[in-house]
């Protein structure tokens, strides 16, 4: 991570850029400078240095823009324009963005705030900022056409409006949407409450959910897809790059996640009952509330979870539809489990020198095989972790709890180390003999099929 | 009409001393070649192939053929061992080297003096005898031999410049059938390949059903794609047997020796292709058709000269003759027998009349292949060029993106992106263009063989022909 300039403002060395704006200081002198950001780590909170205090969040892959004090406004400077974002090692997508990544920056105030935000247009076309579930003046509500003229390449509109609700909120484009969204224009707005202490917790991560259709060996997502996308993000992020979401243990933890994609995902937490303490409306009423480990967040929505993170360990977070912990992969790709291969692979490779059987026992094969791929793409099920291949991609990270961490410390810990006898652990001793019923055949219509393990040796 | 003429006897042996040494002359400018005439014809083929021929005539010839022949059938014959072997061996070539000597023995026959004629007359009644002798010689026969045997000459230059020319032709052929052999075996090798391809779908396709993973429609489709291919090799193994037959019957090879092999692939593309200068001029100049019709011209306008000069007289024959008349004691009266016909009813113009219009004839056809010549070199040499640009963008494009795909998708499907399906079909798809391109490489070789026969003389063109392959890739864009 690179910080060209400390940003004016003095926010925290917290990985923030300037860049080198060719724009005459005159011209620029009303509007806030530029911050952009290069790296698609996961940055510390911005700890508010003016304004009113406030617990800040941490973005899950992402940041929070600096903003500067003019007359008691809040002022922040949104630039859209094509970025370049690492969805993880190893592949890059040519996305539209702010300030330097997909999704833009988080934008942190506090209820009552005065907030102006200019927003330049350096992509192609025609662009606007609608607030997702704010109250503020109807003109400022950024549909394209209906509440204001589109922002033309090359302009900058300035927005401003009292940020009167607390709460969990998104901003994206209302212009060309089915564009702008589907190449990764989206971002997070948290207003936090005036009181600090109102709800407060130790930890407080935020990210979208989006997905996107990038071909293997392409860059540029699909725009046109509608449903059969194959990236599943956080952020515009996949596992294996997705941060985990570190915490000490029997620390308050509140996950906030919003849903741009086009379809609902089911947010499944391991080891822990969590409560859904908020949604784009507001805080839920504390008697309203039940525990439950899965909540569906639908499209649209926002939902805020919330937990004590009391159980050390490294836990699953993912999204509980199984293709949406999976990267790309072919959809027309029939099932080839059961299916012998083993006459033919050597007649294939006379011709195809490369080829391997693969799926007769499964996609398990696809963790640990490593083949070369087409450029630019992930393996399907490629997550590691101490015990071997997690096989899962996509919507899928863990919180990671350990006894005694800082306040401030977001270091990924590493692998748990678990206490001595609480591992699942292979039985060595000989198995009794299992006395299974045998499947009967009804005529030859239906073939009962006991699908036997059978070796890897072959690959 | 014969006149009996009183003349002395002395004289009659003197005339045919004359007429003795007459033809003696004569002989000596048309006697039989050492060689029968095939020097010449060897000499003009070496021009443009370096190759031997050889008239077998004899036992001890035809040993030194076969042993030969043998010999370059021990190893996979080069394009040159092929028409080596053609040379030696086709019997059609032998027959042709035989029109020589059947042309050198007119020549020497129309060198030879006429057999004189006696003839004889005998009747007796009574006592009373006729007896006619006559011992006439053809001199018109003399007075035409120079004329004539310039014809024959002419005409056996023509022979050896046809001969020449089937050498040639032979060779060319040999060469084109050859390519064409060697592109076959190819053919068949990547068809097996594909079928190779199309049978493990099909397994893999049954092997799916019985595992339930997928319909029967599935699988039948993948075994219509394995018939089909089964078809292509059936379709190339008889596109090989026939380029094989047609390479056997020009090598004049029967019996063991058909068991002859090619190599493995045809010749690559050279790197350069020949630059078409004066190539209409290098074909006036060397054509052996049109020096062929050129002396064949000569010879009927000599022969028209000919028959202009002698339409009034067939025959006139000349020659010592005695006569008895009366009783057998009597002396006999000699004298001459001279006999011509007089045209009396037949004055020669319908032969003149003939002998211009087969000497018209052969003008004009001399000018048509003439200017059908330059029209088959110019259009012999675009097809070569084209054939060319065709083969060359094959191997540098075509070939090289088919494989990149296949790179690509073999990437695809290691991230189970493609099923092994679409990599079979592929593979197919991509041995096809490599098939595609063996066959534009034929085209090559055998346009380069119809150029190289359009300089020397008229051309069967036979690039750029259909094939069972081309035929199946449309039926397998599946
Ligand atoms: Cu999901």
């Amino acid at each position: 991570m690179v910080t060209r300039r400390n940003f004016l403002l003095g926010a925290s060395a917290a990985g923030v850029a300037l860049s080198a704006a060719k724009v005459s200081s005159v011209a620029m002198a009303a509007l806030p400078q530029i911050v952009s950001m290069e790296t698609p780590d996961t940055q510390p909170p911005l700890m508010p240095e003016n304004g009113r205090p406030y617990n800040p969040v941490v973005t899950l892959n992402g940041w929070t823009l600096p903003w500067r004090m003019n007359n008691g406004v809040k002022e922040f400077h949104l630039v859209a324009e094509p970025v370049v974002r690492e969805m993880a090692p190893g592949m890059k997508a040519h996305l539209w963005g702010y300030n330097g990544q997909s999704p833009g920056p988080t934008i942190e105030v506090v209820e009552g705030d005065r907030v102006r935000i200019f927003v330049t247009n350096r992509l192609p076309e025609h662009t606007s900022i609608h607030w997702h579930g704010q109250r503020l003046p109807n003109g400022m509500d950024g549909v394209t056409g209906l509440t204001q003229a589109g922002i033309n390449p090359g302009k900058t509109f300035v927005y401003e409006f009292e940020a009167k609700r607390p709460g969990t909120f998104m901003y994206h484009p209302h212009a060309d949407e089915m564009t702008q969204m589907a190449m990764g224009m989206m971002g997070f707005w948290v207003t936090h409450p005036k009181n600090p202490k109102f709800m407060a917790v130790d930890r407080d991560f935020v990210f979208l959910l989006n997905s996107f259709d990038i071909d293997p060996g392409s860059y540029t997502p699909k725009i046109t897809t509608m449903l059969d996308f194959n990236l599943w993000a956080f952020n515009s992020r996949v596992a294996p790059g997705i941060s985990p979401m570190v915490a000490g243990q029997g620390d308050r933890v509140r996950i906030r996640v919003g849903n741009l994609t086009m379809t609902n995902h089911p947010m499944h937490l391991h080891g822990h009952e969590f409560v859904v303490v908020g949604t784009d409306g507001g805080w839920t009423p504390p008697n309203s509330r039940w525990p439950e480990v899965t909540a569906d967040i639908a499209v649209g929505q926002m939902r805020a979870f919330e937990f004590i993170a009391d159980e050390p360990g490294d836990w699953a977070f993912h999204c509980h539809k199984s293709h949406h912990t999976m990267n790309a992969m072919g959809h027309d790709v029939p099932t080839m489990i059961g299916v012998d291969q083993s006459k033919l692979v050597d007649r294939i490779t006379s011709l195809i020198p490369d080829y391997m059987s693969m799926g007769e026992s499964g996609m398990a094969d696809m963790e640990t095989m490593e083949m070369p791929l087409p450029d630019n793409t992930l393996p399907m099920m490629s997550g590691q972790g101490q015990f071997g291949g997690i096989g899962m991609g996509g919507m899928f990270t863990t919180v990671k709890i350990r006894e005694g961490l800082a306040r401030n410390d977001y270091k990924d810990p590493g692998a748990y180390q678990h206490p001595v006898g609480t591992v699942a652990y292979e039985m060595n001793s000989e198995l009794p003999p299992v006395q299974r019923q045998t499947a009967t055949l009804s005529g030859d219509e239906i073939e009962f099929k006991a699908r036997k393990p059978v070796s890897h040796g072959e690959h | 009409m014969t006149i009996p003429m009183a003349s002395s006897l002395v004289s009659i042996p003197r005339v045919l001393v004359t007429l003795f040494f007459i033809s003696v002359t004569l002989n000596g400018c048309a006697s039989f070649s050492k060689d029968g005439g095939l020097g010449a014809v060897q000499k003009t083929t070496k021009d443009f192939i370096s190759k031997d021929i050889q008239w077998v005539k004899s036992l001890e010839d035809q040993d030194s053929v076969q042993s030969r022949t043998e010999e370059l059938l021990k190893k996979p014959l080069t394009v040159n061992d092929a028409v080596q072997i053609a040379l030696f061996n086709n019997k059609g070539l032998q027959a042709a080297f035989y029109d020589l000597g059947i042309s050198e023995a007119d020549l020497v026959q129309t060198g030879k003096l006429p057999n004189p004629r006696f003839a004889m007359l005998h009747t007796k009644n009574n006592g009373d005898y006729k007896i006619e002798q006559s011992f006439t010689f053809n001199i018109f026969s003399l007075l035409t031999m120079p004329k004539a045997l310039q014809i024959e000459k002419r005409l056996f230059e023509q022979t050896q410049r046809q001969t020449a020319m089937e050498v040639l032709r032979l060779a060319n052929e040999t060469r084109k059938a050859y390519f064409k052999a060697v592109a076959a075996d190819q053919s068949t090798h990547y068809m097996q390949q594909v079928r190779t391809a199309a049978e493990a779908s099909a397994e893999l396709a049954r092997n799916m059903v019985k595992a339930g993973n997928w319909r029967k429609l599935d699988q039948a489709r993948e075994q219509g794609f394995y018939a089909d291919a089964a078809l292509g090799v059936a379709r190339a193994e008889r596109n090989k047997i026939t380029a094989y037959e047609e390479l056997t019957r020009l090598m004049g090879l029967w019996g063991k020796q058909t068991q002859f092999t090619l190599p493995e692939r045809l010749p690559d593309l050279p790197l350069t292709v020949d630059e078409s200068n004066n190539i209409e001029q290098t074909a006036m100049d060397q054509r052996l058709d049109l020096q062929s019709l050129r002396l064949q011209t000569e010879a009927l306008a000599n022969q028209l000269g000919l028959t202009k000069a002698t339409r009034f007289i067939n025959v006139l024959e000349v020659g010592p003759a005695r006569v008895l008349e009366g009783k057998r004691s009597d002396p006999y009266k000699k004298g001459f027998e001279i006999t011509f016909e007089i045209p009396i009813f037949d004055w020669g113009t319908a032969r003149v009349a003939r002998a211009e219009a087969i000497y018209m004839q052969a003008i004009n056809i001399l000018a048509e292949t003439a200017v059908n010549a330059r029209s088959e070199v110019r259009q012999s040499y675009k097809l070569y060029r084209s054939n060319y640009d065709i083969a060359k963008h094959y191997r540098d494009e075509i070939v090289p993106i088919r494989k990149r795909i296949s790179a690509e998708n073999q990437l695809r499907y290691n991230g189970m992106l493609i099923s092994a399906f679409e990599l079979l079909v592929n593979a197919q798809l991509q041995v096809s263009t490599v098939n595609s391109y063996i066959e534009a490489l034929r085209d090559f070789w055998l346009s380069q063989s119809d150029l190289e026969m359009a300089l020397i003389g008229k051309p069967l063109f036979s690039s750029g022909t259909g094939s069972p392959m081309r035929d199946n890739q449309m039926s397998m864009s599946h």
